[in-house]
């Protein structure tokens, strides 16, 4: 166990029960993640992948096993408990961005402050000052509907960090996307939890996303399979982000 | 969330659906104002009542006998008697929440105008006492001291219109119906009935045991200072005279009147507001006297019309009862619309208790305003109906305190019926978020 471990899984099983039939989503999963490691976890579907995303996230019950991050244990806290910790260490970016249709951009962006009961003027100045980090200054009065895929997702980008969380949990974030977009998306991503050291556990099937991580863990079955080290961290782009569509 | 946020996105959440809204709370409308109305319908029944009891006597006035009923608890009872004198009338002025009283200086006496006789009950009277228990007269003064051989009167208001016969019977009224006596014919009184009726007299004498026969009873010359108004309540049947001369022909005829200086046998104590009236009572029973005021038929009668209002009510609650139920289906179709939008912001970190606060507070606002419009379309049905029963002697009557126990009320009946949705909804899975359809 490394020194700075922020996220440590000890040997956690998930189980559904669908019927009379028990479907082993995770069949213990040991995995230690640092405090700013960019990571990605890969794997086909029905691999657990989901599963392990969303008990990381605490919108799952393991069956059993430990989940400890920040020092703090995951399956001992009460549905509410989970939720406060989510709402001051979590950021999380959704494959279907799931923003909020009758919310302009900059609305959006605010929601998560609301919910932690920061006052209006506050919220809203940090919400501008996220949007103009994922380049959508022009774009904060506009609806979901009047905007492109690639900008929803960054206004998806700007709602997850603008609490400032320590993680950044990132469900297949450019799967909605076609395939140009989705670099330019995971780059903001990438770039910004680099620049600001927030850590990120994303989940992808695509292996070119993936590579992106600097730490790829492979899951086949609910299992572990490969953790790679990627030695070709892909650093900071010389071109400006966020200039595209 | 704060409060401002949690109205506000309630608010808007419920403004996005605007027909939906408006439907449910038009439903709420409807129940609020069909349990109004019935309400209201209850009130003037009850205020009618009232009022026509008001119409027989002063509801402020306590009616004090000497004698009381001690029930002894098995349905059998009996009577008891305690003097009612000058220092019980003391005793009375002192309660909290007396104004006046007035021991009625009562007797019965025989007015004689030509050939015609009526007899009447006559009341003494101060001035004070006059104004302080509104005995007003429809024409004519107050009847003074008069002089050392009249005597002043003021005549009950239907007096004029008994005149008889003592012969015959027969009533004296001209062929056009009106009285043949008026108030300016010539008057005596006289409380010795012998004078009056002779020949009975002459046959007790006869018949009698041979004695002596007292010599008859005087005349008393009157003068007629004003006739009683027919609105007195308690006291129009009355020909009112000065207390203290009445109480001087009195005790001249004690031998026909019965009179007795030393006690009452009755004792008006006028309270000075209809609050006051119970406690009042109630510290003069526990002396010993009998009493009884308006205010025990208002009761038993405000009893009998309070099964009334809760029938009506219990109409109207059906309706309102209806209108909860939906707001309970719109808050149920909400949630489940709104499955995937929860979980979202159960995942961006909004608190349950938030959830259940903004599924409440949606409630809350179509119960405000199923309250407030409610009450609108109550008044308007009040008034329309207050036009169409003006003759049946229904009336619909909308106190304030039931525009806001209305509106309050509408707002609780909301509140429970967003309970089931909002822990509904604050148990639903964050998980929803996540799905991709």
């Amino acid at each position: 166990m490394q020194e700075n471990t922020l996220i440590d899984v000890r040997n956690v099983k998930k189980v559904y029960h669908v019927g009379t039939v028990d479907v082993h989503a995770l069949r213990g999963v040991d995995l230690q993640i640092a405090s700013g490691d960019i990571c990605s976890i890969i794997g086909r579907s029905g691999s657990g992948k989901s599963t392990l995303l969303n008990v990381l996230a605490g919108l799952e019950q393991v069956s059993a096993g430990e989940i400890v991050i920040a020092g703090k244990h995951l399956e001992r806290m009460t549905q509410g408990e989970l939720i406060l910790f989510r709402q001051k260490r979590v950021g999380f970016i959704f494959q279907s961005f799931n923003l909020m249709p009758y919310y302009t951009a900059l609305e959006n962006v605010a929601l998560p402050l609301s919910f932690a009961g920061v006052p209006e003027s506050v919220r809203l100045k940090r919400a501008k000052r996220m949007l103009d980090l994922v380049g959508l200054k022009t774009h904060m009065k506009h609806k979901p509907s009047e905007l492109s895929g690639g900008q929803q997702q960054r206004v998806g980008i700007a709602r997850a960090l603008v609490t400032d969380p320590q993680i950044v949990f990132a469900d297949e974030p450019t799967g909605n996307l076609d395939s140009s977009t989705s670099d330019e998306v995971i780059r903001v991503i990438i770039d910004i939890l680099r620049e600001q050291k927030k850590t990120l556990v994303m989940v992808t099937h695509d292996q070119n996303i993936a590579e992106y991580g600097d730490k790829i863990i492979h899951l086949l079955d609910g299992r572990i399979t490969d953790v790679v080290i990627n030695e070709t961290k892909i650093t900071k782009q010389n071109e400006p982000i966020g200039s595209g569509n | 969330m704060s409060i401002k946020d949690l109205l506000t996105t309630a608010f808007l959440n419920l403004w996005r659906r605007k027909l939906r809204a408006f439907l449910t709370v038009l439903g709420m409308i409807i129940g609020v104002a069909s349990i109004v109305v019935m309400v209201s319908l209850g009130i003037g029944i009850k205020q009618a009542t009232i009022e026509s009891f008001a119409g027989t006597g002063s509801l402020t006035t306590i009616r004090v006998n000497s004698w009381s009923y001690v029930s002894m608890g098995n349905g059998a009872g009996s009577s008891r008697q305690k003097d009612l004198n000058k220092k019980a009338i003391a005793t009375f002025k002192k309660i909290e929440g007396v104004q006046a009283v007035m021991p009625l200086i009562e007797t019965y006496g025989i007015i004689k105008s030509g050939q015609y006789v009526v007899d009447t009950s006559i009341l003494g009277v101060t001035k004070e006492q006059a104004e302080m228990f509104n005995i007003t007269l429809a024409e004519g003064d107050f009847p003074g001291a008069g002089g050392s051989t009249t005597y002043e009167i003021a005549l009950g208001a239907w007096t004029l219109q008994s005149f008889y016969s003592p012969d015959n019977y027969r009533q004296a009224i001209d062929r056009n119906g009106n009285p043949k006596i008026t108030k300016d014919s010539r008057m005596q009184i006289t409380f010795d009935y012998r004078n009056i009726y002779k020949q009975m007299a002459m046959a007790i004498g006869e018949d009698g045991s041979g004695e002596p026969q007292d010599p008859p009873g005087e005349f008393y010359k009157l003068k007629v200072t004003g006739i009683m108004d027919q609105g007195n309540n308690d006291f129009s049947y009355y020909s009112i005279m000065d207390a203290s001369q009445l109480e001087r022909l009195a005790k001249a005829n004690k031998a026909y009147t019965n009179y007795d200086s030393s006690k009452y046998q009755t004792v008006l104590v006028k309270c000075k507001d209809i609050s006051d009236v119970k406690s009042v009572k109630n510290a003069i029973s526990e002396m010993g006297y009998g009493t009884y005021s308006l205010q025990d038929a208002v009761e038993m009668a405000e009893n009998s019309t309070k099964n009334v209002q809760y029938l009506l009510g219990a109409i109207g609650g059906v309706a309102l009862l209806v209108a909860a139920i939906g707001i309970m289906n719109t808050m149920m179709m909400s949630i489940f619309e709104r499955t995937k939008e929860i979980g979202i912001i159960k995942v961006l970190g909004c608190r349950i208790d938030n959830i259940a606060g903004l599924f409440l507070a949606e409630a809350a606002y179509i119960g405000l305003f199923g309250g407030a419009l409610g009450m609108g379309l109550s008044f308007g049905i009040s008034a329309l109906l207050n036009v169409f029963l003006a003759s049946s002697g229904m009336r619909s009557i909308i106190p304030a305190y039931l525009v806001f126990g209305a509106v309050g009320f509408s707002i609780i009946v909301a509140l429970v019926a967003g309970m089931y949705p909002a822990i509904r909804a604050m148990k639903l899975s964050p998980l929803a978020a996540i799905r991709n359809e």
